[in-house]
């Protein structure tokens, strides 16, 4: 459980990670958050390269105490599943807040962030995550 | 096609045992499973786990298996589907038997989750998931469980304690079950006021690491005229199906899509009725997955299992028990061989070999098996023969 991160992986996931570049279903919009051949709920191949909207309504939220491996000096960090205006999910950490300022139900907006690094000399991975609207 | 039949279960106590490793225990199962039977020959083995290429830097686990049980020269294999490994390697089991390939077949599903810090343990889980959509970002089955717990809190709009009644009941199961984790009852209040480990989520609605080995003996119809049919149960049909590996991108998160396709598949290829199932030992590594299934399965409404379990229908002496010896909660959820424990339990149950935690009269179970939260679900029935 050594190497979590590869590199070749990381840079492979960049632009959904850093711009949230999808891949949607011409047919029945279903969204893939990484290049797909085949739409994996219509079959349809007609599949588009598109960016998901920044801002979106919170869904449902909770905390991880217990974290994963990398994530050990992180915890507690906020994480939850944020909904686009088509219905599309998107499951993310929250940041910029305390839990006691979100509500369900509330606009969140995208931003890049520091998802963790792999120890002092290791790779520093980033992404997005989501955060009260800021009106 | 052939009928396929249980005959001999072995199950090793679920605890952290720190001085026992995976080949020991799986041969401790296997052994008990196979103590009293006259079988001439085994002519495969499959064997659930998930964790043991992570956890004990491992793989391989067939050959493993068939030399610790000196058993070199036969067909053996390990079946992978995350913490529904057990009940994979028990369909395997089944099909080959079914389609006359093999007669005989030992299954065991064991899993060593103790070898690991408790991080490592936390990462085991995120590979249910996919990793580099959820894992990567730090999110954990415990905390997806904890989203789609909220969610179902909110839409149907009930108090907690209605899932929370869910690890009462199987800890009240548990406390007669000599081989369970955790024989002991604990109270509602117990349950709420333990610690939050993710919001709803408390500590005593979630498993804890553990190790475990269960096997079980299947055979063909011809194979249990030799070795006698006293018993015996059948494995009606043991049926698998699958869904979007992360629940969000599900239509509808709390509708467990594979859980209602793999049951009414299996009840359609056992010929039976809904009806027909007195037991049920169902996947609840977390509180909330008690009712998801239920009401996937169709035994209680849309929201409606945590007032059913408020009224005592899933209770050991309720119209229709669950978890008769703990479940995943309180028996204990060493994540590749609780499938095996699950039919192994049911075993228990139709032979009359259950003990204090005994239901009479139950002629069908049911076991559900879930890898992760719901993207594979393996159905298997078993009734007497
Ligand atoms: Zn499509």
């Amino acid at each position: 459980m050594v190497f979590r991160f590869r590199i070749p992986s990381h840079w492979r996931a960049k632009p959904f990670r850093y711009r949230l570049i999808v891949y949607r279903c011409e047919d029945c919009g279903m969204v893939h958050q990484y290049p797909a051949i085949i739409c994996r709920k219509c079959r349809s191949t007609r599949l588009r390269h598109t960016q998901l909207p920044q801002t979106a309504k919170l869904l449902s939220f909770t905390v991880v105490r217990q974290a994963p491996v990398g994530f050990e000096e992180l915890a507690p960090y906020i994480v939850g599943v944020v909904e686009f205006e088509d219905g599309t999910r998107l499951v993310t950490q929250l940041t910029d807040c305390e839990p006691e300022e979100l509500k369900i139900g509330m606009e969140v907006e995208a931003v890049v962030r520091k998802i963790t690094q792999d120890g002092p000399s290791g790779l520093i991975i980033y992404g997005f995550k989501f955060r009260p609207r800021i009106v | 096609m052939t009928q396929v039949f249980a005959k001999g279960v072995g199950l090793v106590k679920v605890e952290e045992h720190w001085d026992k490793n995976i080949e020991y225990l799986m041969t401790k199962a296997a052994i008990e499973a196979l103590k009293e039977l006259r079988i001439e020959k085994i002519d495969a083995i499959y064997i659930g786990n998930v964790g043991a290429e992570t956890l004990q830097y491992q793989s391989q686990l067939g050959a493993l298996a068939a030399e610790q049980l000196g058993l070199i020269g036969i067909p053996s294999i390990r079946v992978e589907s995350a913490d529904s490994s057990g009940a994979a390697a028990l369909r395997e089991a089944y099909m080959a038997i079914a389609s006359g390939i093999l007669k005989t077949a030992l299954v065991i599903g064991v899993e060593k989750l103790s070898d690991g810090l408790p991080e490592e343990f936390v990462s085991l889980t995120s590979m249910f998931d996919k990793y580099e959509y959820t894992g990567y970002q730090g999110l954990t089955q415990t905390s997806l469980a904890a989203l789609l717990y909220q969610h179902y809190l909110v839409r149907y709009e009930i108090p907690q304690d209605y899932v929370a009644q869910f690890p009462v009941i199987m800890h009240e199961n548990a406390s007669t079950a000599p081989h369970a984790q955790y024989q002991f009852k604990i109270s509602i209040d117990n349950v709420m006021n333990s610690p939050i480990v993710s919001e709803p989520l408390r500590r005593l609605e979630c498993t804890a690491v553990a190790d475990g080995a269960a096997a079980i003996v299947l055979c063909s119809r011809d194979a249990l005229e030799k070795i006698g049919r006293d018993g015996a149960v059948e494995v009606a049909a043991v049926s698998m199906s699958t869904d979007f590996v992360s629940p969000f991108d599900r239509e509808d998160p709390l509708k467990l899509g594979a859980v209602s396709l793999a049951f009414n598949d299996s009840l359609t290829r056992a010929k039976m009725t809904r009806k027909e199932i007195k037991i049920i030992e169902l996947h609840d590594s977390y509180s909330i997955l008690a009712p998801l299934i239920l009401e996937s399965l169709g035994f209680s409404q849309e929201g409606k299992a945590g007032i059913d379990v408020k009224k005592g229908k899933y209770s050991l002496s309720g119209e229709l028990p669950i978890n008769t010896f703990g479940g995943l909660k309180a028996r204990g959820h060493p994540f590749g061989a609780t499938g095996v424990y699950q039919v192994a339990e049911l075993y228990l149950q139709l032979t009359g070999l259950a003990g204090k935690n005994q239901v009479d009269g139950a002629k069908a179970g049911l076991a559900i098996s879930l890898g992760g939260l719901g993207s594979t679900a393996i159905s298997t029935i078993m009734r007497t023969g």
